[in-house]
């Protein structure tokens, strides 16, 4: 029998964005086990929700649950409220609504794709691809307000509307965005750091990925076709744009090119969005209290998001139930380390493009 | 679509239905009913097809043992801690831990806590 060792990656770690701990079990550089604790930052959110707000404030509460996803929160917690209450919004209120998802969907992805090519030493490109993402924050804080906690999305509609400027706004930056997209796709095609280095490394099996559930930009890496925004009838994706990108490799290639073909196609949506936006109100009075039990899944970027919610007709819900898909994705993560070399850990880790915010919640 | 179960045979139903290529497993869920009642969920979408949500769900209460599904879908390993950590039950291989510690609330989520 071999001799293995025990390396910890975390809980604190410089290849880490927010904190998870990793126990590798190693036979010299290859990792033959792994063990996970995701809990650092476990806030308590599903408890607060059904113990300290109302249902109207409980939309605010859970788009804290996580800083880049924080829309697609209130999004599909606001949704099956509204379920709830029998509301259906109209059309302007869904596109402006499609409009911050597809928005945040593409500065989140590039966060990833900018801490990856930090991964691979690329310095000089992490600085060039947030710089570009600035673009798409730009737009998002003229549009919402904010720039990180959003609070856009209310029951009954959203916020604030889009004027004029603001449409010319969201085709100019995204015009530039997509210029700056053909360099990009370009260099994580052909620079060696990020294509040679990683094509072939942390694969995970279209097999695997049915095995272990995987979901998001992880799965469809891996050639398995599943993407809430196809699998829901909630807002009209399809006639807007949508196209499912998929990969077959499963590795860390593949993984950045369903991101990068994904920006490029939000881009498109986003401009097919403000070009044929409905007129509309964009608040409309929603009466009642919630009643019943409801499900809403929402495509976040980094996949499936689950909200249950339960409410008895009173002001205080019965539960929220909040499933991430970095919480679901753990499992698969963790088979895709086993066999792997521990010098690819955290590239590998970047690639799955985890939010242990969302997970601990 | 709303299916009940019951513990002893959630193992032969959820076998019965599960086929890894056709639905994607969710989550596992509790909800508190209050009075030492809970209600366990188990919920499946399927792929490629709008809309299509199966929940199986059984009754019970904080001391029965819960069958763990690891054996049908690995990945319910993270569910089913979470649902030790939140109600204090008891499921087949699943430890405490996932995100409290040792001198946390022993289970947060139950209607009497």
């Amino acid at each position: 029998m071999k001799k293995t060792i025990q390396i910890p990656l975390g809980s604190q770690h410089i290849s880490l964005l927010e904190p998870i701990r990793f126990k590798f079990e190693c036979e010299n550089e290859k990792i033959i086990g792994v063990d996970a604790d995701v809990g650092f930052v476990h806030r308590g959110v599903e408890l607060a929700c059904t113990r300290s707000f109302e249902f109207k404030q409980v939309g605010y509460v859970v788009a804290r649950v996580c800083g880049l996803c924080a829309i697609t929160h209130s999004l599909s917690y606001t949704l099956a409220v509204e379920k709830l209450l029998g509301y259906v919004a109209n059309d302007r209120i869904k596109y402006l609504r499609m409009l911050m998802v597809e928005l945040d969907r593409i500065h989140s992805h590039m966060l990833c794709l900018a801490h990856t090519a930090e991964n691979a030493g690329f310095e000089a490109l992490f600085m060039q691809i947030m710089g570009d993402r600035e673009l798409v924050m730009e737009v998002q804080e003229a549009i919402s307000g904010n720039r990180v906690q959003f609070d856009y999305i209310s029951i009954g509609g959203v916020n604030r509307d889009l004027t004029s400027e603001l449409v010319d706004l969201v085709r100019k930056n995204l015009t530039t965005l997509s210029e700056k997209m053909e360099i990009l796709t370009g260099l994580f095609d052909n620079n060696w750091s990020l294509s040679l280095k990683y094509k072939g490394v942390g694969v995970l099996t279209l097999e695997d990925a049915y095995t272990y559930n995987a979901l998001g930009p992880l799965a469809r890496a891996s050639g398995l076709a599943t993407d809430v925004r196809a699998e829901t009838s909630d807002f009209p994706y399809e006639a807007l744009g949508y196209t499912m990108m998929l990969e077959s490799t499963g590795d860390i290639h593949a993984r950045n090119f369903v991101r990068l073909r994904e920006i490029v196609n939000s881009i498109a949506i986003c401009r097919n969005i403000v070009d044929n936006l409905p007129m509309g109100e964009i608040q409309e009075k929603v009466k009642g209290k919630p009643k019943g039990e409801e499900i809403v899944r929402i495509e976040a970027p980094r996949g499936e998001l689950f909200y249950l919610v339960r409410g008895n007709g009173t002001n205080t819900l019965e539960r929220v139930r909040i499933k991430t898909p970095t919480f679901s994705g753990i499992p698969a993560m963790m088979e895709v380390f086993k066999g792997s070399q521990y010098a690819d850990a955290p590239a590998i880790l970047a690639s799955f493009d985890p939010c242990m915010s969302c997970t601990a919640k | 679509m709303k299916i009940e179960t019951t513990l002893p045979t959630l193992l032969l139903d959820i076998g019965a239905f599960y086929e890894a290529h056709q639905w994607h497993f969710l989550t596992v869920n509790g909800i508190d009913l209050g009075e030492g009642k809970i209600e366990l969920q188990w919920i499946f979408s399927k792929y490629g097809v709008k809309d299509e949500v199966v929940l199986y769900y059984a009754l019970s209460d904080y001391e029965t043992p819960v069958p763990s599904l690891t054996g049908l879908i690995p990945s319910s390993i993270m569910g089913e801690r979470e649902i030790v950590d939140m109600f204090g039950l008891k499921v087949e291989g699943a430890q405490r831990g996932l995100y409290l510690d040792d001198d946390s609330h022993p289970h947060p989520l139950r209607g009497e806590s």
